[in-house]
């Protein structure tokens, strides 16, 4: 136990002493929570925390973002102890065709960046100025490119480069699409409107179809037509407009004299009895 | 007669049953057009508003249902042909109305939420425009950001993966409208705006409005284009059995 506590601490102690040095530390982006960390032309990165831990009094970091060939430019131009000038590749034309690809924006003092705070947001935006003009302002990056960054320990007095990081990505930047690629023509019917529709149509047609057959069948068609229903004789009071005998009644209809009893009133009975 | 006058029932029940159901139409399609959520600048904008076209139609396509199915009613207890025969010609020319309504309703909400892309397009290109159909789309995304609490179309990446009118004018600021923010219960500030700024998914909005706007507008859609549907079903039979009860009569 004794034995793996002493060889713990003494990996963590040599990790330690050499992330101290800045030798293996390399740039790191942001947690994969943050959803702006990369876009088409800004990089959101870790801040260098607890990364160059020598005492440099008045010293700063600055940051270097390369494209693919400002990493060999930038190496071939600046190593450790070696005086660098800062405005060796202004940002307005860093990435311009015959230009180095590179360039420079300052991060903020040393004693802004200690082993033992613990910052609220400790991420550092590259591209925060936007479109800039400065020489070593924090401009935006070339939209789509593949960019790589590397901190740097300056010592402003002498201008030159007390330590650096390890080259950190490459990142991709997202390359922007225009919103007219976006096809927003129609993408599917839906299968509730294919069912109103068609469902509709054929009511809508069988309802024409039905119209037409009711006016057939009332105006034409009178085939087995419905009894007609007769009234049955009428008896009516009986005139007598000739001037005859009593006895003679040309008018009474001997066929019906049985149904006298069943049909008639009074009313409509002759006034004199009916001879048999 | 006893067919006869049952049947005459049956029509004055129908008819009963079908001007009170026109007559709900006419109040759904009156809600659907006064559009309680407001959202139709989105479909108004992209001028495809057939949803609310249709609710204008069934409004009046309602009350004249109404209407005529009480003509219907009184055409019946009269027992007089020439008035059941005003009242199908009638009844049948709203049928086909009515169906346009119900047709172009449905048909036109497939345009526009069939998939994200016409509203993901329409924000890109609109949101922050200063023209009128800019400021009727800002405003009412801002509207459903902040009640909804939603970013985006499909969510805060479109945004970053496409360019927009909003990230031209103002893309330097911030990737994304401050509506995407997530902001106190209490006074209604931005609750971390370096936070939401740089995109940490705990100080904004993560889901997608779409799903939203999707399901409001179908709302409406199924109010008129669904519920139309039902009427005319019922409004066939009416009609259906009202051409069997005028053949039955002298």
């Amino acid at each position: 136990m004794n034995t793996h506590n002493a060889i713990r601490l003494v990996s963590l102690l040599s990790i330690w002493m050499l992330a101290a040095q800045g030798q293996i530390f390399q740039p790191q982006l942001a947690p994969a929570n943050f959803l702006g960390r990369i876009t088409s032309n800004t990089v959101i990165l870790q801040q260098p925390y607890c990364v160059f831990t020598q005492t440099c009094p008045g010293c700063e970091i600055w940051l270097v973002a390369a494209l693919s060939t400002g990493t060999g430019n930038f190496n071939a131009l600046v190593n450790i102890s070696s005086p660098i000038s800062l405005s060796v590749s202004p940002y307005p034309t860093a990435f311009l065709p015959s230009s180095a690809q590179f360039f420079l924006t300052r991060v903020g003092p040393l004693a802004n960046f200690p082993c033992n705070t613990a910052p609220a947001f400790p991420y550092f935006t590259v591209g925060a100025d936007g479109i800039c003009t400065g020489i070593n302002c924090n401009g935006v990056l070339p939209v789509g490119s593949i960019v790589s960054f590397r901190y740097l320990l300056i010592d402003p007095s002498n201008y030159t480069v007390v330590n650096m990081t390890n080259w950190g990505g490459p990142f991709n930047l997202t390359t922007l699409l225009s919103y007219q690629t976006i096809n927003d023509g129609l993408s599917a019917r839906s299968g509730a409107m294919v069912v109103i529709t068609t469902l509709l149509c054929v009511a809508g047609a069988l309802l024409l179809l039905v119209f037409f057959i009711m006016l057939c069948v009332s105006c034409c068609g009178k085939k087995d037509g419905k009894t007609v229903t007769v009234m049955s004789s009428i008896r009516i009071p009986r005139y007598d407009t000739h001037n005859l005998k009593e006895h003679v009644h040309p008018y009474d209809n001997q066929a019906y004299e049985p149904d006298a009893k069943n049909y008639s009133t009074s009313q409509t009975l002759p006034k004199s009895p009916v001879r048999k | 007669m006893g067919a006869v006058t049952c049947l005459m029932v049956t029509v004055v029940g129908l008819n009963a049953i079908a001007a009170a159901a026109g007559l709900a139409l006419s109040a759904v399609a009156i809600w659907v057009a006064v559009d309680g959520y407001k959202l139709y600048p989105i479909s108004g904008v992209s001028g495809k508003d057939d949803i609310f076209a249709g609710a204008w139609i069934a409004i009046f396509t309602g009350f004249a249902f109404f209407l005529t199915c009480i003509f219907g009613i009184f055409a019946a207890l009269k027992r007089s042909r020439a008035l059941m025969l005003v009242y199908l010609i009638i009844m049948f020319i709203i049928f086909l109305f009515e169906s346009a309504s119900a047709i172009t309703s449905a048909t036109n909400r497939d345009y526009l939420v069939g998939n994200s892309n016409l509203v993901k397009k329409q924000m890109l290109q609109y949101y922050a425009d200063s023209s009128t159909q800019g400021q009727q789309i800002t405003m009412t995304w801002n509207n459903v950001m902040t009640q909804v609490q939603c970013c985006g179309a499909d969510g805060p990446t479109d945004w970053i993966q496409y360019n927009s009118t909003y990230r031209q004018l103002f893309g330097a600021a911030s990737l994304w409208p401050l509506g995407c923010c997530k902001r106190q219960s209490s006074n209604f500030e931005v609750v971390d705006p370096i936070g939401c700024k740089a995109g940490v998914t705990s100080s904004m909005f993560t889901q997608g409005c779409f799903q939203y706007i999707e399901s409001v507008l179908s709302r409406y859609t199924w109010a008129v284009s669904w519920y139309g549907f039902s009427v005319l079903m019922l409004v066939f039979f009416t009609l259906v059995i009202a051409m069997i009860y005028y053949t039955q009569l002298p």
